[in-house]
């Protein structure tokens, strides 16, 4: 009681607080569920994003280049429906290929099924030589009816190579039919779809259906995470409310702690909602880390009222939850902000988004629990007042009688008899843990994230047995010049890389234009085996393109090459999708493509999925041990600040580093890699770990600083004496609270979701060794070399003179340990790319911008505009213009005509811009042909919307030109972007005068570094909300300037789009200064 | 008469597959207004326009009209109108609708000039809805001032050419040999004039038993009675500014009376005026100012001044100056207000003049778009200083596609019957109305 007393009286604004909290506690009880309810009202719009590509920044180059391969080729992400015959051969039956057939048609005509781009034996086409030419014909046609069709489509399938392995298997066990979608965003349900549509197909004998694919595992993944989840969460809340119920033997403990759970869960999640996160795969672990998290307060609160209560049966026990919250408070603000800084790590060290927001968002969800747990659980306890259990009081009376006390006990008297020997094994742990850690191996399969026992996985098992895989690597092919794919020397130089690529493991199928070009030619000289190899010369190739354009659907290559003959994709099928196995695949391409191409005359870029998932995943280790060195310096630092002593710091991160330590040596002896769900352990192992260290450092410093109130020097009994009366008590709390979140993410263990599965089990046993650390290598370290921040000023009495020296030493030895620390982490830092120095130095902002400037826009132009403008529903307006800009000198003038609709017809906007060096303003005029009048306008609103479309009058008016007075320029980086180099430079307006004027707080612009224009542009409104997004496309020279024929401004708040298209753009014509007139303007011309 | 042949002649000539290839484009609209759960207006107008440029720089226009109203309550149910000069006519038109050669004009560029000949509108000054230097072309009022100006402008034939000075300097000539003018509300239609300030009035204790209300005397000699304008424009640090000088007749017809016993003729007349003015305006930051101000050497008003037996009374003649001064706002986004004040001022004024000396009239219009301006609000008021009467008008107008606005609006007037917007106070009307462009 005296230590409460003693502190009462320090804190006297503390005093103050929580007396105000227990004496309104209708009012703050009822507040708090207010809150909480108001908040709640986000929680719908709460989305799910369970896409492979979630993992990558949005502005990742290699997404943006997979993205802009997929509108080129039109590849997806397709769901593969699998037809499997036990039987060799199997699938040349009459009944299989109409099956074919049949759900080929049925599969069309599901909701968001492409029905343009099914793949199947029924949909291809069959190449065979005529005396004419060439003659391409279904291979169904005709329709398979009998035996003898069906041997005649083996015997069509067996003379194209091209298809065996991708469309049917070599042995004729399996066929597939591959299926893209129009919205891969709409996979959950279209993938339903098609699995009922299966479950209700009646197949022949010996044959199984079978869905698979990256479009089916993003489908069902959703549901499977839902499923997971609806499971998972109630199970962890159960099992703690019987934790909490059997420490306090009574049921009002367990029913707050649910609310203070259900506030931190659930807020968490709408604040998510609120500000557009979306819930991804990972995110599932969120609320069970934060249950786990948020019980920890509550336990601590009422284990120290309930023990005041006990003590004092007849105290006011208002009185007594405001003396708990004042003893409290401390420990549980520390282990908050310790715990919260751990996450931090996470979400400043991680560059994958479901990682940062992973970090950010149980940061948050501890300090709303930290919240609830200060004021609404007083409130509450003070409006409730609940009473001791008679069992609880009698385990206190007789702390020996507890079996869970006594356990703490004989830990603590453990640790402290053999305190060298705790030190010495948890050093040894941590280096051969050390050890361990540089030997982990980085791995993830997306496959794996299913339960084995999953349809989907033996589907995709099955798929990648027969076929040649499903994992699909394209290598895109680009020359300079329209038609230079028609040249042999670029497709010998193809297929040589396609031959590589099939020398290469895993890799089964290599698939491009060449395949076509040899299959024409083999069936253009009479079938003959030999000649299945390019032609001789590029007029055949030319020859042959026309040949088969003439006899069958031109789009049929659109898969293959563009239409200018420029661009072409390299399709590789690779058996397995994990890191390990497509790594070598990766890098050896990639080095044979340094080597082969990407000179001036072709170069090869890899994408598609199998680039892509390598792209994010290699990045996995080093954004663990970033994410792990940033954690542990922030706990360190928080942990340092509190206890105002960096040792203090060292000592709180010890137990949870040595913890962490020993996890990769148990990672590396049961050979488990490091992927999405074990990458993020340490980070949340820190989290929830140092709470254990801090609670029992805090609780043992208590101890002498309530001594040193009474006596000036404590002997060696006496210490061993005041660590170990923590042990029934704190200790008991803290075994409490470690069984509440082991037995939290034990839950976790029985998650189906693979990944989520081995990162329960990891953390798991993370806390159980950071508490086990916690409650022996503290107390030892503290017996060992009894610290000063722990001692303050009392004077340690010792017996012998050697002991005396061992001590200092030892002391000595810990005032170097925060230097220990930093080697210990520096290290790690700078081997982070983080930390990497910038050597290639970058132009600067205003370089970059005048070089924007001065590139030749023309003396004139004449253009017209096709403005589509569309709304949020998808609803298009569209305005025909016809535009002039001239220069005057340094004055530059442009007039705009409306050419249609009719509504809108003859309205003209005529700007003289005169240069920034003239003080005078802009002058605007607008031709409104209802009123018949030149109208005079305000030129100063230059971020006004220009006539209903997303882009501003400054940004017409500026025509891609960069103001130099508006805004400071930085150059950030180097990037490739849709297959432009460019600058990537954050333009902030010069002042706020400024950034109101152009509406903008920022603008991030992507120049080119070939045609000096903004490629793309990102746009923050004045409260830095991102704003709008501008895409030019379609970046060509015209009489020798380059000019942007396409422009998509898209706004992100309201949802609409302008897309502008210029063409017949004219820089050569004269454009007389007449146009440049009012008279001009109200004639329309 | 003659348009109508001409428009006959033009409409095999424009189905011929040579102009078929040409521009053409095309308006429907359609508009309902109800007064006192009564249909004042259901029309319909199909405006046809057809563009075709025969060699450079030159460039035919032809807009044609066809009106067709259910109601009969606002039109004139004359063939032609006495305000109409001869050659000035619809192909047919009667209190249903009318089918007209709206514009037919010939642009070109001869001699370093552009020219535009034909029948056309021509705008001046600055001011919205307020006439000072607006007189060019004369507009029908049987729709009040409510009709957009567009469609009640009656086009003129005439003769305009722009002669550029140099590059910030321009003047502008125009012969108008068309004597057509204003055509007033019919007598028995909804917006049939009945201000005092424009109807005459008997003389206080004196009784009318009737009044002889005599064919105007028209002036119709397409070279002496022709007006001629002249306007120099010039752009000069920023200021757009004009001068102008318009000798034409006015086109509100002077009503002279002869009061004989319990008999009151009136004798319409219209009369010349020299007109001298000039316009200015600029934008300074987020306001836009526009000035205009012209002098008649020649007003013509009623008058109390009606004598037993003698000829041309009832009228008053002065000089006048008029001007308004509008400023323009927009310094919200998407946000449009202005507000104007006319003045006009009788220089030779006299106490028998029923108007005042001064005369004032304030207005204001705040306009709004939304949602990338698929949405437009707009609110208009007209407020007579003097009178306390008022005009205000609302509108809400959806672009739904590309090509179609509807839009819902409302007009109400205030104020006593011997106001210009009070006599009306009886016509509140609300309408529903869409267009489409094909």
């Amino acid at each position: 009681m005296n230590s409460i007393q003693n502190s009462n009286k320090a804190q006297p604004v503390i005093s103050n607080i929580f007396g105000f909290i227990v004496h309104h506690p209708k009012t703050l009880t009822l507040l708090s569920l207010c809150l909480m309810a108001a908040l709640l009202s986000f929680l719908p719009n709460l989305t799910k994003d369970t896409r492979g590509d979630a993992f990558i920044a949005p502005d990742n180059p290699a997404l943006i280049y997979r993205e802009k391969v997929k509108q080129q080729f039109g590849l997806a992400d397709p769901l593969v429906v699998a037809l499997v015959h036990d039987q060799p051969n199997g699938v040349y039956q009459a009944s299989v290929l109409q099956l074919v057939a049949t759900l080929s048609e049925q599969v069309s005509l599901i909701d968001n099924v492409d029905p343009e781009r099914i793949l199947s034996l029924a949909t291809e086409n069959n190449i065979t030589g005529t005396s004419d030419g060439l003659d391409v014909d279904p291979f169904f046609e005709p329709f398979p009816e009998t035996q003898n069709d069906s041997d005649r489509i083996l015997q069509a399938i067996q003379d194209f190579p091209l298809y065996q392995g991708k469309l049917v298997a070599r042995n004729g066990q399996a066929t597939v039919i591959v299926i893209e979608m129009l919205d891969e965003n709409l996979a959950q349900e279209t993938y339903h779809n098609i699995n009922d549509l299966l479950a209700s197909t009646v197949t022949p004998e010996g044959l199984s259906l079978h869905l698979a694919g990256e479009g089916a595992v993003a489908g069902y993944l959703g549901s499977y995470i839902d499923s997971d989840a609806s499971r998972l969460n109630p199970l962890a809340g159960l099992i703690i409310t019987l934790i909490i119920g059997f420490a306090f033997r009574r049921v009002a403990p367990a029913i707050l702690a649910n609310v203070i759970i259900a506030a931190s869960v659930l807020i968490t999640l709408s604040m998510m909602a609120a500000s557009s996160t979306p819930f991804y795969v990972i995110t599932n672990a969120l609320p069970v880390i934060l249950i786990g998290i948020s019980v920890a307060d509550a336990i601590h609160i009422f284990s120290h009222y309930y023990e005041l209560q006990s003590r004092q049966p007849e105290a006011d026990r208002v009185q007594l939850v405001q003396e708990s919250l004042e003893e409290m408070w401390r420990p549980i603000t520390l282990t908050t902000l310790t715990t919260m800084a751990g996450f931090f790590g996470l979400y400043f060290a991680s560059g994958m988004p479901p990682f940062k927001y992973m970090g950010l968002f149980t940061a948050l969800g501890v300090a709303i629990a930290w919240l609830f747990s200060m004021v609404f659980l007083p409130a509450a306890m003070a409006w409730s007042k609940p009473k001791v259990s008679q069992a609880f009081i009698e385990l206190q009376a007789s702390a020996d009688k507890d079996m869970f006390a006594s356990l703490m006990t004989a830990l603590g008297r453990a640790s402290l008899t053999h305190a060298k020997k705790v030190v010495v094994i948890g050093g040894i742990l941590m280096l051969v843990g050390g050890y361990s850690a540089s030997q982990l191996i980085v791995d993830e399969d997306r496959i794996k994230t299913f339960h084995p026992s999953e349809p989907i996985y033996k589907a995709d098992r099955l798929i990648n047995q027969h076929l040649d895989g499903s994992n699909n690597l394209d290598i895109v092919i680009e020359t300079p010049n329209i038609e230079d794919l028609f040249k042999l020397e670029n497709l010998k130089k193809m297929e040589a890389l396609q031959e590589y690529a099939l020398s290469l493991p895993h890799v089964n199928n290599a698939t491009s234009i060449v395949d076509y070009l040899k299959q024409m030619n083999r069936v253009l000289n009479d079938g003959d085996k030999n000649q299945y190899r390019l032609p001789n010369d590029s007029n055949s190739v030319a020859q042959y393109f026309l040949l088969y354009t003439a006899s069958s659907d031109p789009t049929d290559f659109e898969e293959e090459i563009d239409y200018d003959y420029q661009i072409a994709n390299i399709r590789l099928n690779i058996n397995t999708a994990a890191f390990t196995d497509n790594r070598p695949v990766i890098e050896a391409l990639e080095e044979y493509i340094a080597q082969q191409f990407n000179n001036t005359e072709i170069t090869a870029t890899l994408s598609g999925r199998v680039t892509l998932n390598h792209h994010w995943i290699k990045d996995i280790g080093t954004s663990h041990f970033n994410s792990l060195a940033v954690a542990i310096v922030l706990v360190w630092l928080v942990s340092s600040l509190l206890f105002g002593s960096s040792l203090a710091g060292v000592f709180s991160v010890l137990p949870v580093a040595s913890s962490i330590l020993l996890i990769y040596s148990a990672m590396a002896a049961m050979d488990i890699r490091l992927g999405i769900g074990t990458s993020m352990f340490a980070s949340v192992a820190i989290g929830l770990g140092v709470d254990f260290a801090i609670h029992t450092l805090d609780r043992i410093r208590q101890q002498f600083r309530n001594l040193a109130n009474h006596q000036q020097s404590v002997g060696e009994q006496e210490i061993n004496a005041k660590i170990l009366e923590i042990f029934p008590t704190t200790g008991r709390a803290l075994l409490f609270n470690f069984l509440a979140i082991a037995c939290g993410f034990g839950v976790l263990i029985s998650s189906k979701v693979v990944p989520l599965n081995n990162f329960g089990t990891i953390v798991a046993l993370a806390v159980t060794t950071s508490f086990l650390a916690s409650v022996t290598l503290l107390p030892a370290l503290i017996k060992v070399f009894k610290p000063k921040f722990v001692f303050g000023d009392l004077h340690i009495v010792t017996r012998p003179k050697a002991a005396e020296v061992r001590t200092a030493a030892g002391n000595r030895l810990l005032s170097l340990a925060p230097l220990a620390a930093a080697l210990l982490i520096g290290p790690m830092l700078l081997s982070s790319p983080m930390a990497e120095a910038q050597t290639d130095e970058l132009p600067s902002g205003d370089w970059i911008v005048n070089k924007v400037n001065s590139m030749d826009d023309g003396h004139q132009v004449t253009r017209n505009l096709h403005m589509t403008l569309i709304d949020r529903r998808g609803k298009q307006r569209v305005r025909n213009t016809v535009g002039y800009r001239k220069y005057f000198g340094d004055d530059k003038r442009t007039v705009l005509f409306y050419l249609s609709p009719t509504n809108v017809k003859d309205t003209g906007f005529l700007t003289y811009d005169y240069p920034a060096e003239k003080t005078s303003e802009d002058d605007q005029w607008l031709y409104l042909p209802a009123l018949r009048k030149v109208r005079r306008i305000s030129a100063s609103d230059r971020g006004d919307y220009f006539l209903g479309t997303d882009f501003t009058y400054e940004d017409i008016k500026k025509e891609g030109k960069l103001d130099i007075n508006d805004y400071r320029y930085v150059t950030q980086s180097e990037e490739l972007l849709h297959q432009h180099n460019t600058y990537r430079i954050i333009a902030t307006p010069v002042n706020e005068t400024v950034s109101k004027e152009l509406g903008y707080s920022k603008v991030e612009l992507w120049v080119d570094q070939k045609s000096w224009l903004v490629v793309k542009a990102n746009y923050w409104d004045v409260r830095n909300n991102p704003l709008k997004t501008l895409i030019a496309e379609d970046v060509r020279q015209v009489d020798g300037i380059w000019t942007r024929h396409k422009m998509t401004m898209s706004n992100h708040k309201t949802g609409h789009t302008s897309k502008f298209v210029f063409s017949d753009v004219d820089y050569q014509s004269s454009v007389k200064g007449s146009v440049f007139t009012k008279r001009s303007l109200s004639r329309g011309r | 008469m003659r348009t109508s042949l001409l428009l006959a002649a033009l409409l095999p000539l424009s189905l011929s597959p040579h102009i078929l290839a040409n521009e053409w484009s095309a308006s429907w609209q359609h508009e309902i207004a109800y007064e006192n759960d009564d249909l004042q207006k259901n029309q319909s107008q199909l405006q046809l326009e057809w563009n075709h440029s025969p060699a450079e720089n030159l460039e035919l226009t032809a807009i044609a009209r066809l009106a067709w109203d259910s109601e009969s309550e606002l039109y004139s149910s004359k063939s032609h109108p006495d305000n109409y000069s001869d050659w000035n006519t619809s192909l047919t038109r009667g209190a249903h609708g009318e089918i007209s050669l709206r514009e037919f004009y010939l642009d070109a560029e001869w001699f370093g000039a552009y020219w535009r000949i034909g029948k056309q509108q021509v705008v001046w000054g600055q001011a919205d809805g307020l006439k000072v230097l607006d007189v060019v072309t004369p507009q029908s009022f049987q729709e009040f001032i409510l009709d957009d100006f567009d469609d009640s402008r009656i086009p003129l034939w005439m003769l305009n050419v722009d002669i550029p000075l140099n590059d910030d300097n321009t003047l502008q000539l125009l012969w108008i040999p068309d004597t057509t003018y204003h055509e007033l509300a019919e007598a028995g239609t909804a917006f049939e004039i009945t201000t005092p300030l424009r109807t005459p009035q008997p003389p206080a204790n004196t009784l009318i038993t009737s009044v002889d209300l005599l064919a105007v005397d028209k002036p119709d000699h397409w070279f002496k009675d022709s007006d001629v304008g002249i306007r120099w424009s010039s752009f000069v640090n920023g200021w757009d500014l004009t001068a102008n000088y318009f000798y034409h007749y006015r086109d509100f017809a002077v009503l002279y009376q002869e009061l004989d016993g319990q008999q009151l003729t009136v004798k319409p007349e219209y009369q010349r005026s020299h007109l001298i003015g000039f316009t200015a305006s600029n934008s300074f930051g987020d306001y836009t100012l526009r000035t205009e101000a012209g002098w008649y050497s020649d007003s013509y008003h009623l008058s109390h001044t009606l004598s037993e037996g003698k000829s041309r009374q009832g009228v008053k003649h002065s000089e006048e100056f008029s001007s308004v001064i509008g400023v323009d706002w927009q310094g919200l986004t998407d946000t449009f207000v202005s507000v104007q004040w006319f003045q006009s001022y009788l220089l030779d004024y006299d106490s028998s003049i029923a108007r005042d000396q001064h005369q004032q009239t304030l207005t204001l219009l705040a306009e709004r778009n939304f949602a990338n301006e698929t949405w437009t609000a707009k609110i208009q008021g007209q407020y007579s200083i003097k009178q306390q009467d008022q005009l205000w008008r609302f509108k809400l107008t959806h672009t739904l596609l590309s090509n179609l606005d509807i839009w819902v609006a409302a007009d109400s007037f205030f104020g006593d019957d011997e106001g210009l917007y009070g006599q009306f106070s009886e016509r509140d009307r609300v309408l529903v109305g869409f267009e489409w462009g094909f």
